[in-house]
């Protein structure tokens, strides 16, 4: 290889060197170092947080320029910001420090602010608003995760309880166990009084053996049988709730803040089978009507009066008839 | 105490030949050729190698970084890490080995047989120093090619590590990412640091193995030992100066 | 007597001849003297042929005298100034013609001979290359000229040596054997060229050789050291009846090859 030939190689070589490192400046720099262009605006906060030179400048998300220096001015952090030449800024757009990143990359933010203000010029300060910082962040859901630990933590004495007192589930077992027993006798009793009344035993029976008032009383034992069918439907809808209890759907928000709904559950149920229990021994109106023979003769007597009701009252159904014998029974 | 006293006479002597050097800067300029020739030597053969390990070098710390980074999610900073690190510190110091052990043990060879073989003394009597003719046009040489060598490793080995991010199944990073992570920590400052301390190693390397090579005494034995020594010293050297220079630039 | 001129064969600069003083001159390498308080003058524009058997520090001799070595004691002066001196090298003009040659190894026959007067300016390329042709058809390398140090036989060497120091036009011209690998032909021209440049341009100049004609033919003046020790300083035609037994010794080595030394030395 001849002498020019090397000097060339060596020359290239040497500009490429130059080029690479040219190219090198102007990329981490920005091209700062050559050409200044756009305007520069001053945003002023109490702390600038993780903003650096040479962080972005976006408005509405978008790269509008970068922040060119930060300083301390008297009791503030201030940042320089350059923006690119043709950008308007509306002199009532907010800038914010906002975090792209969990480690630090920040940016600033502007809002568009409103149409038809004025434009910023080169130098004037921004309107800032502070965010809170990730440090702040962090903290809040420090609190949270100890406050939601401490919920989980009472929810669990709830429903499981705490040793000494028994706990929600506990509770709702032992309202089902316990009453389940009650439930069952008011079931039986109104099945014996539906056998009774089969049997033409007591008052009901005779009415019901006895033909003539049959066909009327028919409509009396529907509209008993209907009162049983709304009383079982209730003992399901109970049985429902407590299921629903059970499995946690539904209601349990409102049981668990909320005693008083298993009280009242407790309290349906026991009036229940007061009644059932009323019923069975012959107390009030429909016991006694159930149990007692010596009701059947003035209730036959009523019956007639019915009879004689409807009968003045003319052509009605079973139903005024069982309205008007419900009149003289209740 | 012994090896104190070498390492001292050899400090000196390698001060020496530095001010010896410097008298005849003035005729650097005819000495063209020689530079030239010289540059050719130390900076465009020296390329294909310092190429080839920066690009690996960089793949490699892309590829370790990225395996230990994954552990805390931060594999979007691998750029950041790979382009600082290397602009800092990999890239000056892989260069500078290199030219010890390719340049500065070709010098040392070099000058260390023109001593033994006399041709040392012929120049002495000739009244041309070997400073001037030898460590001169060297020296010059691997002040202007240094940096040159240094960005072009340095930019190799960022890219070597943006081609490990996207190929690597395990890191798949794209480019842009990559090149932008790089970019958002890194001022020029970084990279010129690196080329500085590029230089400063080049340098004293350089100086070193002349140095070495020019105080060679005895016969063909003693050139491999001159060699030998003049890589070790050189790889200390530049291993210590780092350390410094890094203070000092920081 | 006026001292001779010194007349530049390029330029035609004269100047006063050089003049070479020993003085004292002791060299220790370690314990071992190779020089022991040698003590002569070279007279300027004088021809001077050190003999001497091998080893007795001729080649150190010479060192000395171009400030390649530093004497342990005594000194060394030409033209009245110190030969280690910096400055003297800058000032007189010294060629030695190296035993071994010493030839740039990375250089071509014709940039060996063309580095002196490039490096101190001589003239333009073109001036240089007829002076560094001159010498090399002096001493028959032309043919040569592009060839690089390690294809030369050892003699091509020798007279590449030779035309290098001639190139330089030196004041002061020391060789060390500068014969010593030569044919009869080629020994003769060396002579011749001793010769002329003494005649023409008053070149001082310190020969070390071994060859007894050479030495006899050329010579003002001879000197002989044996074992660091100079141990005849005269002209060379009292060399021929030399009254000392250890100068007869060396001059007339009585050779018994019924009785080889080394066969006495084995048993
Ligand atoms: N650098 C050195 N270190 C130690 N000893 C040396 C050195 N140079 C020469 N000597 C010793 O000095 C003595 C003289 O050496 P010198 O080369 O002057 O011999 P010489 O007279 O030139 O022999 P020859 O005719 O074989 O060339 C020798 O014994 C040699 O071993
Ligand atoms: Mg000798």
């Amino acid at each position: 290889m001849n002498t020019a030939q090397q000097t060339a190689r060596v020359g290239l070589f040497f500009l490429l060197g130059l080029a690479l490192t040219w190219v090198t400046w102007e990329t981490l720099s920005d091209g700062k170092l050559f050409k200044q262009t756009g305007y520069s605006l001053v945003a002023g906060f109490d702390n600038l947080k993780e903003l650096k030179q040479g962080d972005e400048v976006r408005m509405a998300g978008v790269k509008i320029g970068s922040v060119e220096r930060t300083r301390l001015a008297g009791r503030r952090a201030e940042a320089v910001l350059r923006i690119d030449p043709g950008v308007k800024i509306a002199s009532d757009a907010t800038a914010t420090i906002v975090m792209a990143g969990l480690i630090g990359t920040n940016y600033i933010g502007l809002d568009l602010g409103t149409p038809g203000a004025p434009v910023l010029t080169d130098g004037a300060e921004l309107r800032t608003k502070i965010t809170p910082d990730i440090n702040a962040i962090m903290t809040e859901l420090g609190n949270l995760g100890q406050k939601l630990e401490g919920a989980l933590g009472s929810i669990t004495t709830t429903v499981n309880g705490d040793g000494k007192n028994p706990g929600l589930f506990q509770k709702l077992d032992r309202l089902v166990t316990d009453n389940s027993t009650k439930i069952d006798t008011t079931m039986t009793n109104l099945a014996s009084a539906t056998e009774k009344i089969n049997k033409g035993e007591g008052t009901l029976g005779k009415l019901l053996n006895d033909s003539k008032l049959h066909d009327e009383l028919v409509a009396t034992v529907s509209e008993i049988k209907g009162a049983a069918t709304d009383a079982k439907s209730f003992v399901a809808d109970a049985q429902t709730l407590v299921n629903q209890v059970k499995s946690g759907k539904g209601t349990l928000g409102a049981l668990i803040f909320d005693e008083t709904a298993g009280n009242d559950l407790k309290v349906v149920t026991r009036n229940l089978r007061d009644i059932s229990d009323k019923i069975a021994k012959g107390e009030g109106t429909l016991g006694k009507l159930l149990t007692d023979d010596s009701l059947y003769l003035s209730a036959q007597s009523t019956l007639k009066k019915a009879d004689s009701a409807i009968d003045s009252l003319g052509d009605s159904g079973p139903i005024t008839a069982v309205g008007a014998a419900a009149k003289v029974l209740f | 105490m012994k090896q104190f006293t070498h390492f001292l006479e050899g400090f000196g002597s390698a001060v020496q030949l530095l001010f010896q050097s410097a008298r005849f800067v003035g005729t650097l300029p005819r000495q063209r050729a020689r530079f030239i020739d010289q540059c050719y030597l130390i900076g465009y053969t020296t390329l294909p190698i310092v190429a080839i390990l920066c690009f690996f070098m960089g793949s490699v710390l892309a590829l370790q970084s990225g395996y230990s980074m994954e552990n805390f999610g931060a594999k979007q900073f691998i750029g950041s890490l790979v382009g600082l690190s290397f602009a800092r510190e990999l890239g000056p110091v892989i260069v500078a080995i290199l030219v010890a052990g390719r340049v500065g043990s070709a010098i040392t060879a070099e000058l260390a047989s023109m001593k033994v073989y006399q041709e040392v003394d012929a120049l002495v009597t000739m009244n041309i120093p070997p400073a001037r003719i030898l460590v001169l046009p060297r020296l010059a040489a691997v002040l202007v090619m240094m940096p040159v060598l240094a960005i072009i490793g340095n930019l190799i080995g960022w890219f070597g590590g943006a081609v490990v991010c996207k190929y690597v199944e395990s890191i798949a990073i794209e480019p842009e990412a990559y090149f932008s992570a790089l970019r958002r920590y890194m001022k020029f400052k970084d990279v010129g640091t690196g080329l500085m301390k590029a230089e400063i190693f080049g340098f004293v390397v350089v100086l070193i193995c002349c140095s070495i090579g020019l105080n060679t005494r005895g016969g063909p034995r003693e050139i491999g030992a001159s060699v030998t020594k003049a890589v070790v010293v050189s790889l200390i050297s530049i291993l210590v100066l780092d350390y410094f220079v890094t203070k000092a630039l920081m | 007597m006026n001292p001779p001129i010194h007349r530049n064969p390029i330029t035609a600069v004269e100047s006063p001849a050089v003049g070479v003083t020993i003085d004292g001159l002791t060299k220790n390498f370690g314990t071992f003297q190779a020089l022991k308080n040698v003590s002569f003058t070279v007279e300027p524009g004088e021809i001077f042929v050190l003999m001497g058997p091998s080893g007795s520090g001729k080649s150190v001799l010479l060192k000395h005298i171009v400030g390649l070595e530093a004497a342990t004691a005594g000194r060394v002066l030409i033209n009245g100034q110190d030969a280690t001196a910096e400055h003297t090298l800058e000032r007189i003009r010294i060629a030695l013609v190296f035993q071994a040659g010493a030839l740039f190894n990375s250089l071509s026959v014709y940039d060996n001979l063309a580095l002196y007067p490039r490096e101190h300016r001589f003239g333009d390329e073109a001036t240089i290359r007829d002076k560094v042709m001159r010498a090399l058809q002096i001493l028959s390398l032309e043919n040569s000229a592009q060839k690089f140090p390690s294809e030369l036989s050892g003699g091509m060497r020798k007279r590449v040596a030779i035309a290098r120091a001639l190139v330089m036009e030196p004041q002061l011209m020391l060789y060390d054997e500068p014969t010593s690998e030569l044919d009869p032909v080629m020994s003769a021209t060396i002579s011749e060229i001793i010769a002329t440049l003494k005649d023409e341009y008053h070149v001082t100049t310190i020969v070390v050789s071994h060859d007894r004609e050479l030495a006899l033919g050329i010579a003002d003046r001879v000197g002989i050291l044996m074992g660091g020790e100079l141990v005849f300083l005269g002209p060379p035609a009292s060399l021929r009846q030399p009254a000392d037994p250890r100068i007869a010794d060396f001059f007339h080595p009585r050779i018994d090859l019924k009785n080889p030394r080394f066969k006495t030395l084995e048993t």
